[in-house]
């Protein structure tokens, strides 16, 4: 046989032999675990709404102005958008056909019904630690207590052949394999509770970790690399820091955190971006106990090598500049005319309305994208019970690039703030992703 | 013949190859550097007497100032309407500053802007005090009624420095014409205030910054971030803000601001009615007297909403 002939057989063979273990994955790497639940018992119906809250089921399956758990929110990737899916018990458009074992099988390895493997946007990696317990509560709530809508799941905009989904059980196979939770001994019982919490449910790091080149997050724990909840950026919004180093949560203390993910905003920080819907729809409603564990687990996360566990702000000139109308430093002016009326001069807000600028840990944070996003098209604090008013900060897309870059690098390195530098591409780069942003799927009512 | 044939088979390929490497350098170079940036400003029109444009306005930036002139003067007037109570501590009788009613530095159309106060408008008559008036008397108005405090000099650097940034906000303005952009928005003032219903109001949209009696608030360095909106500390009976409908104007088109993603400063619309229910709940608060009351509207008749 001629070589180029001999390479293409071996070619072929290996595609299907790659082939048929990814369709063989449900059988032998994820087989269905059948459990009797009773869908109607009401203390497990409550369970499972907590745990469907402490899971954020609802930032993704509920998009801006859908029903609840309908799906349709768009999520941008490299390759197109991916549409979260229905997921109320309607039998022909949701999840009303799963049995326990569908169930638990798509939330904890990511595999739905027909044996294809899901999206790791959904985050069964970080899921699979959830106990029997918890996956049987939020079935029997699911099943139970969410209202059935009829509504079609919208197709990614993935093109072929990058939409063929059987590939994913490879990156199942390498990134997604069952584990359970595994408590640190060195840590006391609140601090599991809370590392169990961020680690699962809460899946903190799908954000805040890291993601290799495959998109795998660079650990689901804190391991010796010490990249869990190091920060990453997505869809442009830089989801910070949260280990006790100067740019992370150093200068928070374990009751203001609290504080943030109870009701979204301290006296001197508050949530936009991907994390107000958290705060909105998940963490507002966790138990003080709950809340505590993770700030505390948070809190004893250590520093990376070569990063301080303290941050130490240097001296204010900026307030006595901007108070005596000393405009010398690049932005400042405009910082007076554009941002000064709710910052204020001494950069420090009006508490719990306007959020500080000075010693506010996003406003330094390693990587300035949430801060340049927040710039352009403003954003809005999550609305709780706890303030009688939500606040949204207005964009300043009108305002020249140039003029954005000086007032993001005076207020990074202002009133003893320091940071790197913003520049005029970081602003004209992140218009771009703000002009990309894919836009949700939201059937409209029909009349019945 | 062969020979040629190669070659032009080997140019045809190269010049493939070259565009094709153009074309994804290009690509590349568009991912890296983005051309994107501000959409260039939308102006206004200036419209002589006639209702006819005859320019346009575009709306200056603080830092366009650094090229003037008269730099210092319009800029120490710049910080003088924004800061009036810290910086003209003799002038001023309250909590408020100029810029408390005149939003965004005084150049928001609907937020009581500056941009009109040049091309022949001053002096000019005015019904409150029945004669004609020059723009220093009208500032000195603020400051005794809005500010509940004493007038300036006429020639006072302070006052000649308000002057001056309001000169230069209206600079581009000739003679006899005005920016078509009213300074303060249109409200229905045909309708029935609900002051019960403005109290419930206030607590819901208002409160949380002017406080529950109306005291507003300052930030940690003691400067004024939220004007009181009654009480001693607030504009008294004399001042525009303290008329019904003139109040219900802005609350309507400025208040609450931060709360959309709209620049500059995050307003909303409000309904009519909620807003002048709004201004009638807090208008009618207790607030400081003016002594020069007596005086106004000599010659008119009253506006409908006048105090006394």
């Amino acid at each position: 046989m001629r070589t180029p002939l001999k390479l293409a057989i071996a070619l072929a063979a290996t595609l299907a032999a790659a082939y048929g273990i990814a369709r063989s994955t449900p059988y032998w790497f994820a087989p269905r675990q059948q459990a009797e639940v009773d869908i109607h018992d009401p203390t497990l119906i409550e369970q499972g709404r907590y745990l469907s809250r402490a899971a954020d089921c609802a930032a993704c399956h509920t998009a801006p102005g859908g029903k609840p758990f309908a799906g349709g929110l768009g999520m941008q990737t490299p390759m197109g958008t991916l549409y979260s899916t229905n997921i109320t018990p309607d039998p022909d458009t949701g999840i009303g056909a799963y049995d326990y074992a569908d169930f638990e099988r798509a939330v904890r390895r990511g595999i739905r019904h027909d044996g294809q493997p899901l999206y790791p946007a959904m985050p069964y990696a970080s899921y699979v630690i959830a106990s029997d317990a918890e996956i049987k509560a939020l079935y029997a709530y699911f099943m139970g207590a969410v209202q059935p809508v009829r509504q079609d799941n919208a197709d990614s905009t993935i093109p072929w052949p990058a939409n063929m989904r059987w590939p994913l059980a490879w990156w199942q196979l390498l990134f997604a394999r069952p584990r359970s939770f595994i408590p640190d001994p060195t840590l006391d019982a609140g601090q599991q509770r809370g590392a169990e919490l961020v680690e699962g449910l809460a899946h903190c790091g799908a954000c805040h970790t890291p993601r290799g080149l495959a998109f795998q997050e660079k650990a689901m724990a804190d391991d010796g690399s010490r990249q869990f909840l190091s920060g990453s950026v997505l869809e442009g919004w830089y989801a910070k820091n949260l280990r006790n180093e100067s740019t992370g949560l150093a200068s928070w203390s374990e009751a203001e955190i609290v504080e943030f993910l109870r009701t979204g905003r301290t006296d001197r920080s508050a949530a936009f971006g991907g994390m107000a819907d958290v705060v909105e729809h998940s963490t507002q409603y966790l138990s003080d106990a709950d809340l505590l564990a993770m700030a505390r687990y948070l809190k004893q996360l250590p520093a990376r090598e070569g990063r301080s566990a303290q941050w130490t702000p240097g001296t204010d000139t900026t307030t006595a500049a901007l108070r005596g109308g000393d405009y010398r430093v690049a932005g400042s002016l405009a910082y007076a005319e554009h941002c000064q009326a709710c910052h204020r001069a001494d950069g420090r807000g009006m508490p719990r309305i306007y959020p500080a600028l000075a010693g506010n840990s996003i406003v330094f944070a390693d990587d300035p994208s949430s801060l340049v996003q927040v710039t352009l098209i403003g954003g809005r604090t999550p609305h709780t019970p706890h303030d009688r008013m939500a606040f949204t900060m207005p964009g300043f897309e009108q305002l020249p690039n140039a003029q954005l870059a000086d007032i993001l690098t005076f207020i990074r390195n202002s009133w003893g703030n320091q940071a790197s530098t913003v520049s005029e591409l970081d602003v004209a780069r992140m218009r771009r992703v703000v002009r990309d942003k894919p836009v949700h799927v939201v059937p409209q009512e029909t009349a019945q | 013949m062969r020979r040629s044939k190669k070659r032009s088979r080997a140019l045809v390929a190269s010049a493939v190859v070259a565009v094709l490497l153009a074309g994804a350098g290009t690509l590349l170079y568009q991912h890296l550097y983005p051309d994107l940036d501000a959409e260039v400003a939308r102006t206004l029109d200036i419209l002589d007497g006639h209702g006819q444009v005859v320019g346009q306005y575009h709306v200056p930036s603080a830092e366009e100032i650094a090229s003037l002139g008269n730099a210092d003067a319009v800029m120490f007037g710049r910080r003088l309407l924004n800061e009036t109570a810290r910086l003209l501590p003799d002038n001023v009788g309250n909590d408020l500053n100029c810029n408390s009613c005149h939003m965004a530095e005084g150049k928001r159309p609907f937020g009581n802007h500056y941009f009109n106060t040049g091309g022949g408008s001053y002096p000019r008559y005015m019904p409150r005090p029945g004669r004609e008036i020059g723009l220093a008397e009208r500032i000195n108005g603020c400051l005794q009624r809005s500010m509940n405090g004493k007038p300036l000099a006429k020639d006072a650097p302070e006052m000649r420095a308000m002057l001056e940034y309001m000169a230069w906000l209206s600079r581009p303005v000739p003679e006899g014409a005005r920016v078509a952009a009213p300074s303060e928005g249109p409200i229905d003032s045909t309708l029935t205030p609900d002051p019960i219903r403005g109290q419930a109001l206030y607590a819901a949209q208002c409160a949380a910054c002017h406080g529950d009696n109306g005291e507003g608030q300052r930030d940690a360095s003691g400067d004024i971030a939220f004007p009181p909106l009654w009480g001693e500390r607030s504009f008294n009976i004399g001042a525009g803000m303290a008329r019904l409908y003139k109040a219900a104007g802005f609350v309507k088109h400025n208040m609450p601001p931060a709360v959309t993603r709209e620049p500059p400063l995050g307003q909303q619309v409000m309904p009519d009615q909620d807003a002048v229910d709004i201004a009638s709940y807090f208008i009618h608060q207790p607030r400081p007297d003016f002594a020069g009351k007596a005086k106004d509207w000599p010659r008119d008749p009253k506006p409908k909403d006048a105090r006394y």
